[in-house]
């Protein structure tokens, strides 16, 4: 089951990062302060993460049965 | 018991129901046969089988089908837990969720209402201590439910804290938020005529909202992060980060004003602690209609008389109630309450039996009669033998009756648990596509720098585009959420439940409520039930060859052993005209066509059509009279001695005086009404016509009356089928809902989805009504709880800003989540006063709550 865990979290982890790096990304071709970058990316990460655990979660744990 | 070796468990299961070595072979092969099990030991003495098996591909469902369906039981523990701290359905379903992934866990259910949880588990595997431990990591409190008035005490003792946690958490956001409103105000309108100027200063609004967000909104974030880290999102996550987001724009804007989040002049303060004022608002009222809507429950359990007059050695002793014995002589005064459930010896009395039956006249007892305990003595004094105490008395088996009722969930209820569900994992995805969209689109498109927050001073001049897009984000979390969704369906199955229970109504599970509401057509069983079941001979018909008195004795020879009430019928009229039947030397019931029977070389024959003719006995004539005799609704039996003719005995019974008010009023209702009887046409016909019933179903033996249930589904029709819960058994549990009428006080023995304790009609009603009433509320509760929704989310998303230049301010937010909250409680308090209409004006109107 730690395995589990694990597995779940490097997963919507990896996700979240992912997105937020992409909003980040996109920030930066456009005229946007510092403050606005860090912090959209900062709440597109956590809006990401909450959307993303329970959703991850489950998932992993049934492949992981079957 | 269990032991774990690598991808290998053993585990030890009690199996039911097992009788000889054949069962063990057969548990054996089904348990083998479930994918994932190694080996199985089954010891029939212990009643035991050891299983072996690896628990990534077997689970204990599974094992418990495979046990279930070849007939055997795998003996489950039931554990009632007391779970405080529930909010909403996402708690609900987070406790299921984290307590149905125990390995040994078979089932759990979580009523948000009562605040109680029922699992079913296999102790041998996850320990209850295991199961309590995974609810507790989630953040809640949870005790093991005791019975009776203990479990009454404690459950009032938990509800008082939470209320009056809560109520202390209103004190201090309410009090305090106040005045981070009236210091955010202070620069406009009149106050600064009234107000100092200080008090708008940023520094002082931050001390005075950061106790409010840490201290009453601290249960926020401890509960959101606890579900969280288990990947369990609930409604908490939606206030803690609505709440932590607009309280950290403030705190940003006081400390680093040019950060650019709008400066000082859009530090919001006041939405952080009006926000967390107005969520805890929501949860006080959650928790004040948790209290009233299990009233019913406590209703009935402070009928429990704690003390009884014991008669030992000839003196009467007092002593708790609990403590009294079967066999045990009691004596009662008048005005006492009967302490356990008994028959009376000697004395004489009325009792009031309001609070149990509905029944609002007092019943006479006299040496004979059965007593009730927690009904109360009126008049005389008497003493009667304690025959059923404890958990067998008929007030506790209403209660758990009722208890059941309420811990169980509706179809309707799944539903909106399952929508809730994942509506919040919903609103969070939204709040980051509107986040977004404000982000990159709509702010370069439509924001206006002399725009303002609606019903604030707020003008958003100084804000930059990510603290607009985050201030609409945030609104549309705490606009979203559906905290009233966890309320809607229960605490109106509650209500409902006990408004039944008021009137003698017991529904088996919220979802007999459900059906009940739901139902097309109600089947009627004739005998007992439409009529009084006590019928009586009206004539004889004879052929000449005998006198009437000597078909009768005839007749009443052959029934004399007989326990259907024809037969008694026929034997009491026997017996009226002096005449004493003999017993029979030989006696055989046929089923469904009447009775054959010897006296010592003569035989008898007594019965229907059917009978004569399978007997080649030929009626010709006595059909004109056998005809007109069941035109006029009675019952036309043939008698044959010595393989001869000899006349006809006619048997009518009676009609209860409710019976065609009943059907009239299911009539009004647009529902169907059928009688089913083993009577043949012409007399079920006419019987029909008397009460106005729409539908015969005639000469129906009675082991074929679940076939008659199940035609009429096959028609898709939802049947309702009334009868006593003894003889009708098969087609009570085959219709939608089985309704036993008349059950008495020994409701727990009944089959049934709802047990009716009076034998009257108009209960059938009176259960109609209060079940639609009841789905009527749950509908008008989940429109409130939904609909507001789906109203206010693009509101709160911000689709009226292009055209009206004005956003929803999260505190103005969470007013509008809290008007749902409150639509949904005072909705659900209507059903107090609710009387079913045919109880209005009925001849029996509705007792006082409470008895007398």
């Amino acid at each position: 089951m730690k395995n589990v865990g694990l597995i779940s979290a490097l997963i919507y982890t990896g996700i979240s990062l992912t997105a937020a790096g992409v909003f980040l990304g996109i920030t930066l071709a456009g005229n946007y302060t510092w403050v606005a970058r860090i912090g959209g990316t900062a709440w597109v990460f956590l809006l990401a993460m909450i959307v993303l655990m329970p959703v991850v979660m489950p998932l992993v744990k049934k492949r992981y049965r079957s | 018991m269990e032991s774990k070796g690598l991808n290998k468990v053993s585990i030890s299961l009690s199996i039911g129901d097992m009788t000889c070595v054949s069962c063990v072979s057969h548990v054996e092969e089904a348990l083998k046969g479930v994918t994932g099990v190694r080996n199985v030991v089954v010891n029939l003495a212990t009643g035991k089988a050891t299983v072996e098996y690896d628990p990534a591909q077997a689970s204990l469902t599974a094992m418990k089908k495979a046990v279930d369906d070849i007939g055997y039981e795998v003996v489950l523990t039931t554990a009632n837990l007391k779970v405080s701290g529930m909010t909403c359905a996402s708690c609900v379903a987070n406790i299921q969720k984290a307590v149905g992934d125990l390995p040994g866990v078979f089932s759990v259910v979580v009523n948000l209402a009562t605040g109680g949880a029922r699992v079913e588990y296999e102790p041998g595997i996850t320990p209850i201590s295991e199961i309590k431990k995974a609810i507790k990591d989630l953040g809640y409190q949870v005790e093991e439910q005791a019975p009776g008035q203990d479990l009454l005490d404690r459950e009032r003792e938990a509800r008082q804290r939470e209320i009056q946690r809560q109520r202390l958490n209103l004190i201090i956001s309410w009090s305090v938020g106040m005045l981070v409103m009236l210091g955010t105000f202070q620069p406009y309108w009149f106050f600064p005529k009234i107000l100092p100027e200080w008090m708008n200063n940023k520094v002082f609004l931050f001390f005075l909202t950061t106790p409010i967000v840490f201290g009453p909104g601290r249960q926020f974030f401890i509960k959101s992060w606890n579900g969280l880290r288990r990947g369990l999102t609930d409604m908490n996550l939606l206030y803690a980060t609505g709440i932590g987001a607009a309280y950290l724009i403030a705190v940003v804007n006081t400390f680093w004003p040019d950060a650019g989040f709008g400066g000082k002049e859009a530090t919001f303060y006041e939405a952080a602690a009006l926000l967390t004022a107005f969520i805890i608002l929501g949860r006080y009222l959650e928790a004040v209609t948790r209290g009233r809507t299990s009233e019913a429950i406590r209703r009935l359990m402070k009928l429990q008389p704690k003390r009884a007059r014991v008669i030992r050695d000839g003196q009467e002793v007092e002593i708790p109630a609990e403590e009294v014995q079967i066999g045990d002589l009691l004596a009662v005064r008048p005005g006492e309450t009967i302490p356990v459930d008994g028959l009376v010896l000697e004395g004489y009395s009325s009792v009031d039996q309001s609070m149990l039956t509905g029944e609002s006249i007092p019943l006479e007892k006299k040496a004979g009669d059965e007593v009730i305990g927690g009904t109360i003595n009126k008049t005389g004094a008497f003493k009667f033998r304690a025959t059923r105490v404890g958990k067998d008395t008929a007030l506790a088996q209403i209660i758990k009756l009722v208890e059941d009722a309420q811990t169980t969930k509706a179809p309707i209820q799944k539903l909106a648990d399952q929508v809730a569900g994942h509506f919040i994992l919903g609103v969070h995805a939204l709040s980051l596509i509107v986040f977004l969209f404000w982000f990159f689109v709509g702010y370069g498109l439509w924001f206006v720098p002399e725009s303002r927050l609606i019903l604030t001073p707020y003008l958003l001049t100084g804000m930059g585009v990510f603290g607009f897009a985050l201030l609409t984000s945030v609104t549309v979390l705490v606009i979203s959420c559906p905290c009233a969704v966890g309320l809607a369906t229960p605490s109106a199955i509650m209500a409902g439940s006990g408004k039944g229970a008021e009137y003698g109504i017991l529904f088996k599970g919220a979802d007999a409520m459900e059906s009940t509401a739901r139902i097309d057509v109600v089947i009627f069983d004739k005998t007992g039930t439409l009529t009084r079941g006590q019928p009586s001979v009206t004539d004889v018909v004879v052929t000449g060859q005998m006198t009437q008195n000597e078909v009768l004795r005839w007749a009443a020879v052959a029934e004399k052993n007989s326990e259907h009430p024809l037969g008694e019928a026929i034997v009491r009229g026997a017996r009226e005209r002096g005449l004493e039947p003999e017993a029979a030397t030989e006696f055989n019931a046929i089923p469904g066509h009447g009775v054959e029977a010897k006296l010592n070389t003569s035989s008898i024959l007594l019965g229907n059509r059917k009978l004569m003719a399978e007997r080649r006995i030929f009626m010709d004539g006595l059909a004109s009279e056998a005809e007109r005799l069941e035109t006029e609704g009675k019952t036309a039996m043939f008698v044959a001695v010595n393989g001869a003719p000899a006349g006809i005995v006619a048997v009518a019974d009676t009609l209860k005086e409710t019976s065609a008010q009943a059907v009239k009023e299911l009539h009004r209702m647009g529902i169907t009404v059928a009688m089913i009887t083993g009577d043949n046409r012409r007399t079920a016909e006419a019987i029909a016509r008397q009460v106005g019933i729409d539908r015969v179903l005639a000469e129906v033996l009675p082991e074929d009356k679940a076939n008659e249930v199940k035609k009429l589904q096959a028609e898709g029709l939802r049947v309702a089928m009334v009868g006593d819960g003894i003889n009708d058994a098969p087609a009570l549990a085959q219709a939608d809902v089985g309704i036993a009428i008349g059950s008495g006080t020994d409701v727990a023995k009944e089959t049934g989805h709802v047990i009716l304790v009076k034998d009257d009609l108009l209960d059938v009603v009176a259960a109609l009504q209060i079940s639609r009433q009841t789905l009527r509320l749950i509908k008008q509760n989940l429109f409130w709880a939904f609909g507001y929704n789906t109203v206010s989310i693009p509101i709160g998303a911000g689709v009226l800003y292009p055209f009206f230049a004005q956003m929803v301010s999260p505190e103005l937010a969470a007013l509008l989540m809290a008007t749902s909250s409150i639509s949904v409680t005072l909705n659900t308090m209507r059903m107090r006063g609710y009387i079913p209409p045919i109880r209005r004006h009925g001849k029996s109107l509705a007792p006082a709550p409470g008895g007398a």
